[in-house]
C-alpha cells in the first residue's frame, strides 16, 4: 500500500510536522497562488526551499520520484508539446519537427510550475495527519453559514483517504484482467469497460465495508470539537512564507515578463496566426 | 447518531470527489484546455447521488482543490487555478451537477433520461466555462468556442455514453 502512496502521511518532528494545521493549510494556499504566476527564478528557489523540507522530512527521494512516473510522464508530455508547438527561434529540426528556443523555454517552465505544485502537495500531505486534516477544514468551513461543517470535513478526510484505496484497487483489478490475457485486447474502449466497471464495483462494495464499520462504532457527528496544538512557530513561519513570495516577486518585475509573454505566445498558436502586439 | 441513509451519502459523495480528483490527474494537453475523465465523474456523481448529494460532491472537490491539494486537471491545485482561465469550467460544474441530478431524478432515473439531463449538464458547463475564457484570453467569439468547445464534443459524447452505461450498472449497488 505504502509503495503505491506517496502522499501518506509520514512519522516526524520536523518544522512541518510541528506547525499547526491550519497554518500549513493557509501556507499551501498562498504557496500555490504565488507558484501559479512565479517565473523560473523563483520556481528554482522554491525548489530549493521544498528539497529542505523533504531532507527534514525524510522522504526517500528515488523511490518517491519511481512511484510518481506517470505523473513525470505527464509533465514530460506537457513539456514536448510545448517545445514542439510554440513558434520561434528553430533550435533543432529532427524529420520535420521543431524544437524552438522559446517552446523549451515556456514548455520547462509550465512543466516545473506543475512539478512545484505537486511537491508542496506532497510535503503537505506528507506532515499532516488526515484527522488533523479534517478538524482544520471544520475550523476554516465554522463561519461559512448554511455549511454543516462537520459532514463536510467528514467527507474530505474520507476522500483522503479513498484516493489510495482507488490507486489499490486499480492496481489488482489491472493484475487480474492481466492474468486473464487481458491485456491482448486492442480496443481501448473495450479495455476502459473492463478496467473500470470492477474498479467502480470494488470501491462501491469497499465504502459499503466502510458504512457498516461507521454504523456499527454509532458514528454521528455531535462529538467534541476538536483541539488544536500550536507550536507558536505559526504566525512568524507565514509572515517569512510571505515575506519570500514578495521578494521574489520584487526581483521578478525587473527581469522579463514571463507570464506576460506565456499568454503573448498561447493567443499567437491557438488564436492569431499573426504576430500579437500588446 | 447519525441516520444510516445520511452516513451512507456521506461516504458514496467522499468517494465520488476522490473519483473526481482521479479522473482529473489523468489530463491530456490539447491547447489551453486539457481533456480529463473529470467531468465523466461529475455527471456521474450527479446521476448517482442526485442534486443535492451531487453539488456538496462537487463543492468539497472544488475546496479541496482551492485548500492546495493537487485534485485539479494535471494535478494542479490553489485559488489561481480557480480564477485562471480554466476556472469557469470548474465553477460551472457546480450548476450543472446540480441541474444535471435533478433532471436524471424528474425523468424517473431512466438510461434515456440520464443521457438528456447529461447533454444539459455538458451545456451548462460550456455556457459558463466558454465565456469565461474568451474574457481570460480576450479572444472572439469564434475563436472561444474553437478553442474551448469544438475539440472536446466527440469526447464529451463518448463520456455521457460511458456515464449513462456505468450509471446503470452502479446503481442497484448502492441502494
Amino acid at each position: 500500500m505504502a509503495a503505491l502512496n506517496p502522499f501518506m502521511f509520514r512519522q516526524g518532528n520536523s518544522l512541518l510536522h510541528c506547525l499547526d494545521t491550519r497554518c500549513k493549510l493557509l501556507w499551501v494556499c498562498m504557496t500555490s497562488l504565488f507558484i501559479l504566476k512565479a517565473d523560473f527564478l523563483a520556481c528554482f528557489i522554491f525548489l530549493g526551499v521544498l528539497i529542505v523540507f523533504i531532507k527534514q522530512i525524510q522522504i526517500g527521494v528515488k523511490d518517491t520520484l519511481w512511484q510518481l512516473k506517470l505523473f513525470l510522464l505527464f509533465l514530460g508530455f506537457i513539456f514536448l508539446a510545448r517545445a514542439l508547438t510554440i513558434p520561434g527561434d528553430p533550435l533543432v529540426f529532427f524529420h520535420g519537427l521543431t524544437i524552438t528556443r522559446q517552446g523549451l523555454n515556456q514548455g520547462g517552465l509550465v512543466a516545473l510550475r506543475f512539478f512545484l505544485v505537486m511537491v508542496t502537495g506532497l510535503v503537505f500531505s506528507a506532515t499532516t495527519r488526515p484527522a488533523s486534516l479534517k478538524s482544520a477544514a471544520q475550523w476554516f468551513l465554522k463561519p461559512i453559514p448554511f455549511v454543516p461543517e462537520k459532514r463536510a470535513a467528514v467527507m474530505i478526510s474520507l476522500a483522503l483517504r479513498f484516493f489510495p484505496l482507488i490507486l489499490q484497487q486499480a492496481n489488482e483489478t489491472a493484475n487480474a484482467i492481466d492474468a486473464r490475457c487481458g491485456n491482448l485486447q486492442k480496443n481501448p474502449i473495450k479495455r476502459f469497460v473492463r478496467l473500470t466497471l470492477p474498479l467502480l464495483k470494488k470501491t462501491f462494495l469497499s465504502a459499503d465495508h466502510l458504512i457498516l464499520a461507521m454504523e456499527a462504532r454509532c458514528y454521528g457527528e455531535d462529538r467534541t470539537d476538536p483541539e488544536f496544538e500550536p507550536s507558536g512557530k505559526e504566525r512568524v513561519f507565514i509572515l517569512y512564507s510571505l515575506g519570500f513570495w514578495l521578494f521574489l516577486f520584487f526581483f521578478s518585475i525587473r527581469l522579463p515578463p514571463v507570464s506576460l509573454n506565456y499568454i503573448l505566445v498561447i493567443r499567437e498558436i491557438y488564436i492569431d496566426p499573426d504576430p500579437v502586439l500588446l | 447518531m447519525t441516520p444510516p441513509n445520511q452516513l451512507k451519502m456521506t461516504v458514496y459523495t467522499a468517494l465520488f470527489v476522490a473519483l473526481i480528483a482521479m479522473g482529473a490527474f489523468i489530463a491530456i494537453p490539447l491547447g489551453p484546455v486539457p481533456i480529463v475523465l473529470q467531468n465523466l465523474f461529475v455527471l456521474l456523481a450527479a446521476i448517482i447521488l442526485g442534486p443535492v448529494w451531487g453539488l456538496a460532491c462537487v463543492g468539497i472537490y472544488l475546496l479541496i482543490g482551492l485548500a492546495g491539494l493537487p485534485v485539479f486537471a494535471g494535478g494542479t491545485s490553489g485559488i489561481g487555478k480557480l480564477f485562471g482561465p480554466t476556472g469557469g469550467y470548474l465553477i460551472a460544474y457546480l450548476p450543472a451537477v446540480f441541474v444535471t441530478g435533478a433532471l436524471s431524478k424528474k425523468l424517473k432515473n431512466s438510461m434515456t433520461g440520464d443521457v438528456i439531463a447529461m447533454v444539459i449538464g455538458s451545456i451548462i458547463v460550456y455556457a459558463i466555462g466558454v465565456p469565461w475564457l474568451k474574457i481570460a484570453f480576450s479572444l472572439s467569439w469564434q475563436k472561444a468556442v474553437a478553442v474551448g468547445m469544438l475539440p472536446f464534443l466527440i469526447g464529451d459524447g463518448l463520456k455521457i455514453a460511458a456515464a449513462a452505461f456505468m450509471g446503470k450498472k452502479i446503481r442497484p449497488l448502492i441502494r
